[in-house]
Order: structure tokens, then sequence, then C-alpha cells
């Protein structure tokens, strides 16, 4: 009852007050706002960096420089390491090709053949792998060329000098799906390893029994020059790159670009801490010293409300309440103020930044986490305020001015 | 010590018993000493502190209102109803038993300050009324009929700045006497204000406490129309030691 009569009193003398609350809060906003705006840069570009770091499957790709000879077992070994994400054998680039045709293209398009099979981060994770001899996952940039869309059938063909006379071969061919641009951005065909497997063979001029194509049998164990290795995350392409280098294979990463981002982060948060903390001890002392002294500009009342007989610990919760209103319109005007410049920020950037990216972005937490923060110094600044005021002799207070 | 509140007169009990009670107060290197040898205050009895300003009437109705704590003191009694026994303020004040202090003020005491003290956030009617309202006392008439006798009945919805400084005396007085108190302690309440207005609010004000019977201790420095209400002035002297440090008020009464 006491609590709620000086809750009461401090409310109305608040809004009596709207001018001096309003400067107080304008204070208040002065700093925080602009604080929360370097946080949403801070948070936004580095944040966003990272993120397009670790989300797009080329920076996980771990190329070979030269062709080797790895044989199956070593495909096996490397599969079952923890950092690895996605192992496939590649056959020879040369041999790595096939002509395309459709009923509603009048073009011919030669694309390339991708080895792919299940995870391969180029292609989405629920949509639709190459699988058998007779799928094909089309990049965009190929499918539009053919005119065909999934499910619909297109006609493959693959030449080869056998024997001295050139030789031509079709394989009827399902288009499995289509893979988004991004992830393949030059024409292009994914399929499942075998399928490439056999036309190197075809082109080798060694025979495809199960495609009916003839030529010399095979003879031992296949290897093959290369591979497609994608790394579980960004942060293993580094170890990866050390033990394929141990192991005599040499390759070329994006642990160049990853480490570049990886400590400007470090550089970027280091400067920005300085700057916060800088700023969070200038924001304190403002928002302390504000507080302290307008509990000295109101000691006289403080102790009229003594006088009449308010004990100390009501006196107290005066100046509390006023802080935790300062606290809280400060900090909702210091959203204000950082979603007018992250709008303005972003529609400048806009289009610099891949769609939905955005440069100054804060979560609800970090608002929570500012909300907290300042309430909280707050409320301490005031209630020790308060409670030194408290404690000087009413008398004192009362013959102040 | 309890017979000491029946020594003087029987019929009036003392609600105020003061013994070898100083307060120090130091400002530019001078120091400003109130000496209280004794002094006793019977209920009722409206009691005049005559002097000019800076010479410790404000610090003595300060220590008798609990706000201001004595630098030493011998005895600080105070029993503000005949039926209850004798407080010890001394104790009280030692101990820095400040709420119980507070307590004792809410209940006793009103106490009208020489520049109003008002609350510039509340109607006048809610100023009034806070005396009331600390002790959680009836909202009933009382405001408004006080509020009728000091003649600031039309003002009760307004806020204190709207009021010429001797309406806010008169609001200051009423939160004075808004809770009944047995006692009202006054630092200069007209001192603020024109001649003609001070010799009415006074009158005005004393008029009240003598309706209800009240204990007042008042401060002034125009003894001439304090007179005419039939005030007791009490007797004090102010002297200044040779080397012009010190400077000593002696209250007896």
């Amino acid at each position: 009852m006491r609590l709620f009569k000086s809750l009461r009193l401090a409310s109305r003398d608040y809004a009596h007050e709207w001018q001096m609350s309003g400067c107080f809060v304008l204070a208040l906003a002065a700093v925080l706002g602009p604080m929360l705006v370097l946080f949403g840069l801070k948070f936004g570009v580095v944040g966003g960096m990272l993120n397009q770091l670790i989300e797009n499957p080329e920076n996980r790709e771990i190329r070979p420089v030269s062709s080797g000879r790895f044989e199956p077992d070593w495909f096996d070994t490397m599969r079952r390491r923890d950092d690895v994400a996605f192992l496939v054998p590649r056959t020879r680039s040369i041999a790595a090709t096939i002509e395309l045709d459709s009923a509603q293209s009048s073009r011919i398009i030669r694309t390339e053949l991708i080895p792919s099979g299940a995870g391969d981060p180029l292609l989405p994770t629920d949509g639709p792998l190459p699988d058998g001899l007779a799928q094909l996952v089309l990049s965009q940039s190929a499918a539009e060329k053919l005119q065909v869309s999934p499910g619909e059938k297109i006609d493959g063909s693959v030449a080869r000098r056998y024997s001295g006379q050139r030789q031509r071969t079709h394989i009827e061919l399902v288009v499995a799906g289509i893979a988004p641009a991004p992830s393949f951005p030059r024409d292009g065909a994914f399929a499942d390893v075998r399928l490439v497997e056999a036309i190197e063979d075809y082109r080798d001029g060694r025979a495809v029994p199960e495609l009916d194509w003839t030529g010399a049998p095979h003879d031992g164990v296949r290897s093959y020059p290369g591979f497609r290795l994608y790394a579980r995350s960004i942060y293993d392409v580094a170890g990866l790159k050390d033990d394929l280098f141990a192991q005599g294979v040499d390759v070329r990463t994006k642990a160049g670009d990853i480490d570049l981002v990886m400590r400007m982060d470090r550089n970027l948060s280091a400067i920005y801490w300085a700057i916060a903390i800088i700023g969070l001890i200038g924001f304190s002392l403002s928002l302390g010293a504000s507080l302290w002294a307008n509990v000295d500009r109101k000691r006289k009342e403080l102790s009229v409300l003594r006088l009449v007989g308010f004990r100390t610990g009501d006196i107290v919760w005066f100046p509390v309440t006023q802080a935790f209103y300062t606290g809280v319109l400060g900090w909702l005007l210091a959203i204000g103020i950082y979603f007018a410049a992250a709008y303005a920020i972003n529609g400048m950037l806009a289009g610099q930044m891949v769609e939905g990216q955005e440069v100054c972005v804060l979560l609800p937490q970090h608002f929570l986490l500012a909300l907290a923060l300042t309430v909280g110094a707050a409320v301490f600044a005031a209630g020790l305020a308060g409670w030194r005021s408290a404690r000087i002799e009413p008398s004192d207070g009362l013959r102040e001015i | 010590m309890q017979n000491v509140f029946h020594s003087r007169n029987k019929a009036k009990p003392i609600v105020y018993h003061l013994r070898d009670v100083i307060r120090d107060r130091a400002s530019e290197g001078v120091t400003f000493r109130l000496r209280v040898p004794s002094l006793q205050i019977n209920q009722g009895e409206k009691i005049a502190l005559i002097g000019e300003s800076g010479c410790g009437k404000s610090t003595l109705l300060d220590m008798l209102a609990f706000i201001a704590q004595p630098s030493e003191l011998a005895a600080f009694r105070f029993r503000p109803q005949p039926e209850q026994d004798a407080i010890d303020v001394a104790l009280l004040w030692k101990k820095r038993h400040m709420n119980k202090l507070g307590e004792l003020r809410k209940r006793y005491i009103g106490y009208v300050m020489q520049t109003g003290g008002l609350l510039p956030y509340l109607t006048v009617r809610e100023n009034i009324s806070l005396s009331r309202s600390v002790l959680g006392l009836p909202q009933d008439d009382t405001v408004e009929s006080l509020a009728r006798e000091l003649g600031i009945a039309r003002h009760l919805d307004k806020l204190p700045e709207t009021l010429s400084v001797g309406e806010r005396q008169r609001v200051a007085i009423g939160r004075a006497l808004a809770h009944e108190p047995p006692i009202v302690i006054a630092d200069e309440p007209t001192a603020s204000v024109d001649p003609f207005a001070a010799e009415k609010i006074m009158s005005l004000f004393i008029g009240l406490a003598e309706e209800r019977n009240i204990t007042v201790v008042v401060a002034s420095h125009a003894w001439r129309h304090i007179k005419r209400l039939g005030l007791r002035r009490l007797a004090h002297h102010t002297h200044r030691s040779k080397d012009g440090r010190t400077t000593e008020t002696v209250v007896n009464g």
C-alpha cells in the first residue's frame, strides 16, 4: 500500500515534469540508439559474411590441383572421416562431357558431366538426385537451353574414335530435376557416378554391358584422376587440406578467404568491443550522472515526503520508479532510432547485397539485452542516489532552496 | 523521570521536555551553536520563537519535529497524548530509529514550512490530503471544510503553481492540520507574504489551532502581531564569541 503510494506519486511527478522527463529520455536514447546501430552493423556485416561463407558450398570445396591416381580404397577411407561431408570420384575431364538434345530445342548442347550422389552440397538437400544410368539433374542454364522441365526425356549422345572409325552412341535420359542457378552457373548435368564412369569407359573404347555398348573388356581396378570433395564445415577445410598435402595431394581451397573473413570478424569484434566498452562506460556514466543529479534536484520534495512521514524505504522507490520510466522510454526511443537508421542503411546498400541479406541486423534477444542493461543501470544509479538522499537529515533537504 | 511531566502544572501535561540539548552547525569557518538548557512545552500551549533569521529558530523547530538530530543531549522526551507514556526521543536518535521518528512525526505533528513545501505535481486537494493518506485516514469532508475555513475551497482542484504565495501558505497550513495532529510546528509560515496578508494568515492559523486545542510552536521575526494573538514568547539570546568563530543562541523556557 505504501509502496503503491510511492509509485503513484513518482508517476504523477514524472508526468507533471514531462519536459524534464523527456530530456532524460532523449539523453538516454541519444547514447543508446547509436550503440544499437553500431552493434547492428557489426552483427549484420560480419554475421552476413560468415553466413555466406558457411552457406556457400564453394567455400567447403577442396579441389585437387593436378590429376593423380585415386583408387576406390582411398575413397572408402576418406569417406569415413568425420570432416568429410561429400566425396565422389571424378573421371578425366575430357571424357566427362555429353551432348544433349531435346525435342523442344533445335540445338544440341555439349555439357559438362558432374559426378554426383546422395549428399551433394550443390544440389538441394530435399531435391531429386540423379540415380542410375538413366537420369540427370540439369543445371538451370542447361535446362533453359534445352527447354525442358523435370520428368521430361532428353537424348544424350557420346562420340568416340574406336578401331579407326568415328562412332556415336545415344542414351535416353530423364531429367530428374533442375539444380538452382547459384550452385552451378554454367551448362552442366549432374549424373550418377556410374553413368559418368560408363561414358568414360565408352570413350576409352571399353565395353559397358549394362548399356549394350561394345568395346574391350575391363582390366583390373579402376583408378580416378580426381575427386569432388567437400568438407563438413568451413572450419574443417584447413585441416583436410593439411592432411591431403601430407598424403602428397596438392589441393586448392578457399581457406584463404575463410581465414580472411574470420580474421576480419576477430578484428571487427575487437574494434567493436573497444567502441562498445567506451560507449557503455560513457552511457552508464551519463545515465548515472543525470539520474543522480535528478535525485539531488528533487531532494527538497523527497524531504517533504519524509516530513509527512514516508519511510526511508518508500523514498528510495521514488527515484527508482522514475529511473525505470526513463530506462524503458529511452530504450523504446533508441529502438526507434535504430530502426530508422537500419532502414536507411539497408535501403542504401540493398543493391550491393545478396537478396534477403541486410547490413544492419539485430535479433530480438539483443533488444532485450539492451533493455535489461539500461533498466538495470538506471535503477541501480537511481536506487543508490535515492538511498543516499533518504539517509541525509530531512531538515538539510528542506532548507536547501 | 516520569514525574517530570507533572512537576510544573498538573492540569496541563507536558508535551516536550528538553534538557541540555545542543546542535552545532559549521558554515564558512563559523560554528553556529543552538543550546537549549531547559525547555518544556505544555499541551495546548502556543509558543512563539521570535528572532532574526539565522539565529537558530529553524534548528530548534526541526529538532522538535525530529528532522534534525541534536549533536548532544541530556534528555529529550515527547508525550504527544496525555494518556500515553512519554517517549524517549533521545534514545530513538541514539539508535537511529529514523522510521520510528518518522512514525511519530506522521502521527502527531503537522509542519508548516516557510516556503510551503507543496508537491507541485499534486492538486491542492491532494496536497492537503497527503498527511491524511499516509496515515490511512478516511476520505471524508475534513479536507473540504478545512479548505473552506482557510478560504481556499475554490482552489482545491488546481495545481499549487497557479496559486499566489499566500494561498500556497494556506494550503501548507491545511496540510499540517488535515490529519488532526496534537502538535503543529510552523517555521516562519508568513515570512514570504506581505505584512497585511501575513497578519491575516497567522491569525487564521492560530485560530484554527485554538479551536482544535493544538499545541503550536511557531517561529517568526515579527513579534508585534504575534503578541496580539496571545502566544508565549520563548526567551532566547544570541551572542558571538570574541574571535567571531562561534555564535551561540541559548533558548530557555
